[in-house]
Formats: C-alpha cells, sequence, structure tokens
C-alpha cells in the first residue's frame, strides 16, 4: 500500500508526463483491439448481408458487381435483366423473386426500384409515415433521412442521368411517405421506391401532362437550359392517371433479381437451371462472392496486424525509455531511500507500483474505448461500408 | 334492479360477440378482386375460408378507379390479390402491391386478347408513339371466365387458404355453371347471328367473338341520358348498319330509350358485370341479360 | 552510543583508505568531525549507519555490532535507530512537507505508520516552526524551511542517533546558526546523540568536542 501510495503520489505530481505516458500505452492497447473490433464486425456485417440473401440473378458478367449493386446498392451497373426472368422464377414456384433496379441516385443516395416483397424479406418496417402505396412515393432509409434532414412530407428529385439519352426524360421528383427503422445495413442508405416508379425515372413510364412542359423546354428556350434551371416531372393526384408504361413489362429491367428458393432443393433446382453459360443470366450464390471479398480484406488485415505490431513494439520501446529515463531521474531519490534504511526490494516496489498504476489506467481507457467502439461498431461499420458505395 | 342486471348481461353478451367477431375478422384470410367476376368467382371457390373484397364503390368504373391510400394498404395486406388483366384497372400501375401477392387471372389467356384501336400521341420531339388498348371484359365469354376461374382456383390453393379437394370440388360446379351458361347464350344469341347491334359503350367484345355476334360501338356514359349530338351520332350509325338492337350498360332515364325505341332500336340493358347487379349474381344478371337479348332478337 | 576499534576501510576501485583506530560517542553527546575533503568523514557516517561495511574492526552503535547484522538487518536497524540529516535536504519533489517527514514509515516495514507517528510529525512541524506548511510541497518552501523539513523527517523515527552531513553547508549564515540550535533543540528533546561533518568553523564552539579528521588521513598515509 505504502509503495501504491508513493506511486500515486509521484504520478499526480507529474500529472502531465502521467497523462501523455498513459494516453500513449492507452492508445497502443486500443487501436489493435480497435481495429479488430471493425473488422470482424465488418465481417460480420459483410458476411450477414451475403448469408441473408440467398440467391442472385443477373445478367451475366462479373459476380462482384452484381452483388455489390444488390446487396450494398454500389455504383456497379450490371447489365439489366429482363423482368421475363422474375415471371420465369415466379411461374417456376421455387422461390421468390425481388426485383431490385439501382440505376439511380438521389442526393448521393442510391435510389432502389423494387417491390413490396423486399421490405418482408428484409424485414423493414418504417418508423415514420407509411409503406409505399402510389406510383412515385419514396421511402428513404434512416442515415438518408438523418443526413439530408429530410423526414416524411419533404420530397426528393433523382439525379438527371444520361444513361438512357431518351428525349422527355427529366428527374422525378419523389415525395418522402416514410422512414425505415435503422437496420444498421446498406438499406439505411438506400431511397426506396416501387420499381415502377425507378422505370418512370428511366422514362419506361411516363405521365401525358408531362409532354407539354417537355416539349415546351426542347422547344426551346435555350435560357432555361443554359441557366440550368433543373426541370422534373412530379407525380401529382392531377396527373397520375396518365401514367403509363410503353411496351411489354416483362422486357422491362430490373439491375439483379433477390431470388428466395423455397427451400433448399428448390434452390439446388433453380441453380442448376441457371448453369448453362449460354444462357445471358446467371444465378448466383452472394454469400461465396461476398466470402471472397471478406477473405481479400483479411489478408490486408494480416499486413495490418503486422504494421499495428511494429508500431506497438515501436511505442512500447519508446514507452519504456521514458519510464527508464524517469528511473534515471530518481536515482537521488532513491540514494535517499536506501541511506533511510529502505527494505531490500522497495525501490523495484516504488517503480512497479508506478509501471502498473499507468498500465491499468491505460488498460481501463483503452478498454472504455474499446467498449465504445464495441457498442457501434454495427453502425460505424455500415457508415464505413457505405463510403465504398 | 333488474333492468341494470339485464342491461349488464346484455352488455356482456355484446362486448364478447364484438371481440369474438373482431377476431374472426382479423383471422380471416383477405382476398381482394378488381372486379365484381372475380369477387364472385373467388367467392364461389372459397366459401367461408376467407373474405373476398372488391373495394371499388358501387358509383365509379371499376376501370378508372383511384384508390385512396387507405384502400391501398388495405389491399397491400390482402393475401390474395386477383387481377383481370388485359388492360383492365390501370390504376395496379400507379401503386404498390405485393407482387408475391398478386395473381393475374388471364395469364393463360393472352393469346385470345383483342386488340382494340391503336391510341398515338406523341412526347417533346421523340416523335409519336402508339398504345395498344385491349379489350378489357374477357368475363363476357364464359370459356375465359372459366379460364379465370382456374387461375383463381390454382392460386387459393397453392397459398393454402383453402384445400385441394374442397376447391376441386367447387370448381367443378363452377365449372359446369359457365358450360350451362356457354350452352344456353349459345342458344340464345344463335338467332342473332347477321342482326347488327350498337352498343352505347365499347364493352362487348368478347361476347360478340365467341357468338359471332355483330356489334359497333359508341361512347356513351354509362346510365346517362344521352346528348342530342351522340343521339346524331346513333342515328348515323343505325342508317349504317340497320342495326336493330341498342345495348345499354345501366338503366338510362326512360326518356333515352322512347328516343332510341324511336329510332327504330329495340333497348336492351346487358350490365357488363364489372361491378354486380345488386341481388343478382354473375350468372343470374348474365342469364337475365341473354333472355333479354334473344327476346329482342325476335322480329 | 558509538564504538569504533580499530576500523579499516578502503573503496576497492581506489587508493582511498580509511583507519579509525578509535572512536566513542556519548549518548547524548554533540560531536563535529571537521577535516579536508575526501578525508572520508563522509565515508565514516556511512559505515557508522551501516550502508557501508568495514574491511576490519569493530562498530557497535547502540549496543549492536553493526557489522556484523545481515543486510536486511542493517536496513531495519538503520531505519529504526537513525536518522540522517543531508546537506541537500535530500526532499522528494512530489510529496508535501508533511508526507516527506513521514516518508522513512513508507519505505520500510521495521517502522509503523500509526496516529502517533502522524502526531508526533505534527508536533515536529511545529515546534520547527513549519507547523502551518505541511501541505506545501518542496519547491514551494525556502532553503531554511526545506532543512527544517529533512530536520523533522530525521527526528520522527524517534533515533537514538542522528548522523548530520553538512546539514547546514547550503544554508545562509543567520539560517545556519538557527538550524543547528533547532537540530540540537530537537535532538535533547527526543534523547539522541548528534554526530555532524561539518565545515563550518564558526559553529564548533557549540559542540561539545570536535573530531579532526586529519589525524586519521595522516595515520592512514603513514
Amino acid at each position: 500500500m505504502n509503495a501504491l501510495y508513493l506511486a500515486f503520489a509521484y504520478l499526480r505530481y507529474h500529472w502531465a508526463r502521467s497523462l501523455v505516458l498513459t494516453l500513449v500505452a492507452a492508445l497502443i492497447l486500443f487501436v489493435p483491439v480497435a481495429t479488430q473490433i471493425l473488422l470482424s464486425t465488418s465481417e460480420r456485417a459483410l458476411v450477414a448481408r451475403g448469408d441473408a440473401t440467398p440467391l442472385l440473378l443477373g445478367s451475366r458478367g462479373s459476380q462482384l458487381d452484381l452483388t455489390m449493386a444488390a446487396l450494398y446498392f454500389s455504383d456497379e451497373r450490371p447489365d439489366p435483366v429482363p423482368m421475363h426472368e422474375v415471371e420465369t422464377i415466379w411461374d417456376s414456384g421455387l422461390g421468390i423473386p425481388i426485383p431490385v433496379h439501382t440505376a439511380f441516385s438521389s442526393s448521393g443516395f442510391r435510389i432502389v426500384g423494387t417491390t413490396l416483397d423486399y421490405f418482408d424479406f428484409r424485414d423493414l418496417t418504417a418508423s415514420e409515415g407509411r409503406g409505399l402505396s402510389m406510383l412515385g412515393d419514396a421511402v428513404i432509409g434512416a442515415d438518408v433521412a438523418e443526413t439530408l434532414g429530410k423526414g416524411v412530407g419533404d420530397t426528393l428529385v433523382s439525379s438527371p442521368e444520361n444513361l438512357f439519352d431518351l428525349d422527355g426524360v427529366y428527374p422525378l421528383e419523389m415525395p418522402i411517405v416514410g422512414i425505415l427503422a435503422p437496420s444498421n445495413s446498406p438499406d439505411d442508405q438506400a431511397i426506396f421506391v416501387d420499381i415502377k416508379t425507378a422505370w418512370v425515372i428511366q422514362g419506361i413510364g411516363h405521365g401525358h401532362e408531362d409532354v407539354v412542359t417537355a416539349a415546351e423546354v426542347a422547344a426551346g428556350s435555350e435560357a432555361v437550359a443554359n441557366a440550368a434551371v433543373v426541370q422534373y416531372q412530379r407525380i401529382t393526384d392531377e396527373n397520375i392517371e396518365s401514367f403509363h408504361f410503353h411496351g411489354n413489362q416483362d422486357d422491362f429491367p430490373a439491375s439483379a433479381v433477390i431470388v428466395v428458393p423455397n427451400d433448399t432443393r428448390s434452390g439446388t433446382i433453380l441453380k442448376g437451371r441457371y448453369l448453362d453459360s449460354e444462357n445471358p443470366t446467371q444465378l448466383i450464390e452472394p454469400a461465396g462472392v461476398i466470402q471472397g471479398l471478406v477473405d481479400r480484406i483479411f489478408r490486408i488485415r494480416s499486413l495490418l496486424d503486422v504494421v499495428t505490431t511494429i508500431i506497438a513494439v515501436a511505442a512500447l520501446a519508446a514507452i519504456g525509455l521514458a519510464i527508464f529515463l524517469s528511473y534515471r531521474l530518481r536515482a537521488r531519490e532513491i540514494a535517499t531511500a536506501v541511506k533511510l534504511g529502505a527494505r531490500r526490494g522497495m525501490v523495484l516496489r516504488l517503480l512497479s507500483a508506478e509501471t502498473i498504476t499507468l498500465l491499468s489506467l491505460s488498460g481501463i481507457i483503452a478498454g472504455l474505448g474499446a467498449a465504445i467502439v464495441s457498442r457501434n461498431a454495427d453502425a460505424w461499420v455500415s457508415w464505413l461500408l457505405a463510403l465504398g458505395s | 334492479m333488474t333492468i341494470l342486471r339485464t342491461f349488464r348481461t346484455l352488455f356482456a353478451a355484446g362486448l364478447i360477440l364484438f371481440v369474438a367477431g373482431v377476431a374472426m375478422a382479423q383471422d380471416r384470410p383477405r382476398v381482394v378482386a378488381v372486379n365484381y367476376p372475380l369477387q364472385y368467382f373467388a367467392e364461389r371457390l372459397l366459401g367461408d375460408a376467407a373474405e373476398v373484397v372488391f373495394p371499388v364503390p358501387a358509383d365509379v368504373d371499376p376501370s378508372f378507379w383511384r384508390p385512396s391510400i387507405s384502400d391501398v394498404s388495405m389491399i397491400q395486406s390482402a393475401d390474395l390479390i386477383l387481377l383481370n388483366g388485359a388492360g383492365f384497372a390501370a390504376w395496379v400501375d400507379r401503386v404498390s402491391l405485393p407482387r408475391s401477392k398478386l395473381v393475374n387471372t388471364s395469364d393463360a389467356i393472352e393469346e385470345q386478347f383483342i386488340v382494340t384501336e391503336s391510341m398515338t400521341h406523341s412526347h417533346g420531339d421523340g416523335g409519336e408513339h402508339s398504345h395498344e388498348a385491349l379489350a378489357s371484359y374477357t368475363w363476357l365469354d364464359p370459356t375465359l371466365a372459366t379460364s379465370q376461374a382456374d387461375a383463381i382456383a390454382a392460386a387459393i390453393v397453392s397459398r393454402g387458404l383453402a384445400s385441394q379437394d374442397q376447391v376441386d370440388a367447387r370448381l367443378e360446379i363452377l365449372r359446369e355453371d359457365f358450360q350451362a351458361l356457354d350452352t344456353q347464350a349459345a342458344t340464345a344469341l344463335g338467332a342473332l347471328e347477321g342482326t347488327d347491334i350498337i352498343a352505347t359503350h365499347p364493352r362487348y367484345q368478347y361476347l360478340a367473338r365467341r357468338y359471332d355476334l355483330t356489334i359497333a360501338s359508341l361512347e356513351w356514359e354509362a346510365g346517362a341520358m344521352p346528348t342530342d349530338a351522340e343521339i346524331a351520332d346513333l342515328q348515323a350509325l343505325v342508317d349504317e348498319t340497320g342495326a336493330r338492337i341498342l345495348l345499354w350498360e345501366a338503366d338510362p332515364p326512360d326518356a333515352a330509350f322512347e328516343i332510341t325505341a324511336a329510332l327504330g332500336l329495340k333497348n336492351v340493358v346487358f350490365a357488363p358485370l364489372a361491378h354486380g347487379v345488386e341481388g343478382h349474381s354473375y350468372f343470374e344478371s348474365f342469364t337475365d341479360a341473354l333472355s333479354e337479348m334473344a327476346e329482342a332478337g325476335v322480329p | 552510543m558509538i564504538t569504533v576499534e580499530n576500523l579499516t576501510f578502503r573503496y576497492s576501485a581506489t587508493s582511498f583508505q580509511l583507519r579509525v583506530p578509535e572512536f566513542t560517542l556519548q549518548d547524548d553527546e554533540r560531536v563535529a568531525i571537521v577535516g579536508p575533503s575526501g578525508s572520508g568523514k563522509t565515508t565514516l557516517l556511512n559505515l557508522i549507519a551501516g550502508i557501508l561495511t568495514p574491511e576490519a574492526g569493530r562498530i557497535d552503535v547502540a549496543g549492536t555490532d553493526v557489522a556484523a547484522l545481515s543486510d536486511a538487518a542493517r536496513r531495519r536497524f538503520r531505519a529504526s535507530t537513525i536518522g540522517f540529516v543531508f546537506q541537500d535536504f535530500a526532499l522528494l519533489d512530489y510529496l508535501s512537507a508533511r508526507q516527506n517527514i513521514l516518508y522513512p514509515y513508507r519505505i520500510t516495514p521495521a517502522l509503523v505508520l500509526d496516529a502517533e507517528a502522524r502526531e508526533r510529525a505534527e508536533a515536529l512541524a511545529r515546534s520547527c516552526g513549519i507547523g502551518d506548511k505541511l501541505d506545501r510541497h518542496p519547491a514551494a518552501l525556502s532553503q531554511g524551511e526545506q532543512q527544517r523539513v529533512a530536520i523533522c523527517r530525521a527526528l520522527v523515527t524517534q533515533p537514538k542517533l542522528i548522523l548530520s552531513d553538512e546539514a547546514t553547508g547550503n544554508l545562509d549564515p543567520d539560517s545556519k546558526s538557527r538550524i543547528l540550535d533547532l537540530l540540537f533543540e530537537q535532538a535533547t528533546e527526543a534523547g539522541a546523540a548528534v554526530l555532524a561533518v561539518t565545515h563550518d568553523h564558526e559553529l564548533l564552539p557549540r559542540f561539545g568536542r570536535v573530531l579532526d579528521f586529519a589525524q586519521f588521513r595522516e595515520e592512514a598515509d603513514a
């Protein structure tokens, strides 16, 4: 106790030095732990999303692009898959196909056109407002609401796209009718609309009242174009009747189709049907694709571990040096203690009490930090993963 | 005291009934149909197994109905949503419905759809494009209606709303009714072959094709008094075709009958049944209309 | 109190050699040791305190043969029997005056820090005129005050012998005599003998006896 008393008195008197040493040691302990927590949470989050998405149907091409677009709403644009593929799955009776259309965005967030089955499948519920009802309705993820500061009753305008190079296609203004409860998944960063609304944005569907607007703008005033006035269409009570789709809905595009097979057997049968490499569509298991991605991340992680180790060794050496120097500075105190009859080992006890106190404080701080990271890991990881898209 | 006790007993009984009613209402699956015939077929096939809702108010044309938000959420929560297809009820394209609950009852008869006139219009300077319009009142051909009933039966079974055996048995009876209706229609309308008919609204394409009728159509509003211009159009059409029968969707004011009778036309009210006729089933209404037409066909 | 006989000591690494044929100190004596630098004055104090052990000869302090004790026993003996006052005060900057006085209790199991010890520390400080400065750290005390704290530290354990190594060396002339007075006063109070190394010849008359180290040096040289 006496050794601890003296150690504490010493540390308190030299509080600035103690603080720096404590914080540095805490950081050295904290950084690898926090990295570990975040990485394993990322892995869990990534793998969980993959595992929760049994099968994915899309155009033949990069499986990673398809997975990233359909599961994480990334910028990848896999070739569209026609809706008759969705009907084919329905007709097979082997599973539920859920199309997702992720070609558009608004205010930096992906617009995800899908069907109501998606919300049931992902177990998403509105924390405010209601679900999708009318053409043009948008339901936004929790992060979108927070970032844009928008709520039920506000509107979003889709970003203008030159993708399809269609005349008379203007961005669509969509009323926000609901906000989803946070799910710590990419769904928090998405703007959900009915896939039919996505087709309206794409110009496959349109309303006739807008023809006038479009014609006016096209006819002409250059000034309008030059002044960069944003023209957009809006679905209103008055014009909703005039909205209609051109062509056969079976040919309309989706970015990918999530397929939820009824059971393992159905899944196996379905996979068998898309094995032919001549088939323009492929049916993949996102979990496998994600696992590949995670494996790659974890190869980077082992590199990170080495870097962390090197830094930790260097930093510990620095701390050791600092402690050693402070011991040297205390040579006189030690001499005095000896002359006053200090017990054998007193010096060692004193110094170890100090070191232990310092490390315990660092450990507590690092532990608190790790607890905070661990508690928020899900939210932070979903944010981190969203950064990549 | 006695009064109070009686009142209390009654209240308690009422409460129990109310609660039971609510519980039953919640427990019973809900099927939504976009027109009366689908509702009727589904009810015939389901018995008491589910509540079949046709949400369109009686005074609104189901083809052009616009559901409110609360209508949409009621429909979204249904266990089964029966669509007619063939372009009927365009509103389904403008609302979000759970695809897993949707059944298009006319999927199997797409090949037999009747294409009506094309509408052409243009958007911006994107040039003209056209819409093909489809005749939607498929159920006025009993054979197509049979196919739609088959689709409903399959959907009911696959969603577990009723047992296969029960549905099969009910479908068998329903099919016999369609058979009988078809036979009756063939007989009743056989005499009208070669007789030109005018309809106040283009609703009867499938009926006409099935029974070799020649029906020209106007675009009158159901149940309304025709305007002078409309009468003039009718006169012109009568002169051109020599039609002798005029089909009405619903009873117009009596004066309208007098005017058209004066043109030498026999007035027949043939409800196209998108809405049911109060107090009459699909088969009853259809049969009534057939006898009226047969009667009108007698010179 | 102290009996030294035929003491010899040499540092192995140097040619320095100390020889003390005989030296005694009575129980209540105040003896000053003078002599040129390097003559071994401090070495003698260290030998008496058991910090150094002699090559040969006997050192008896308060009836204990110091050289014959084990290292641990010597440390305990030193802590409980001897009070040290140093020229540089040797206070710990991170402890308050009070805790500096109580420092000996914190570094050895031979002493038990109890309420009595704390009261003694308070009383000593009061009688040394620093009773109101006990919560200050050394940096906030004057040189004289610091030495008073050091004296309190030497006396708080109620030693039988006080070894003073140039205790007044760093003080101004006024302070020197005041501190020496204080040291003698407190030693008398506690009934302790005082053996002091000093260079301050003007203070010598206050001592009962003066031991000149030059004689030992000569003997060593011879």
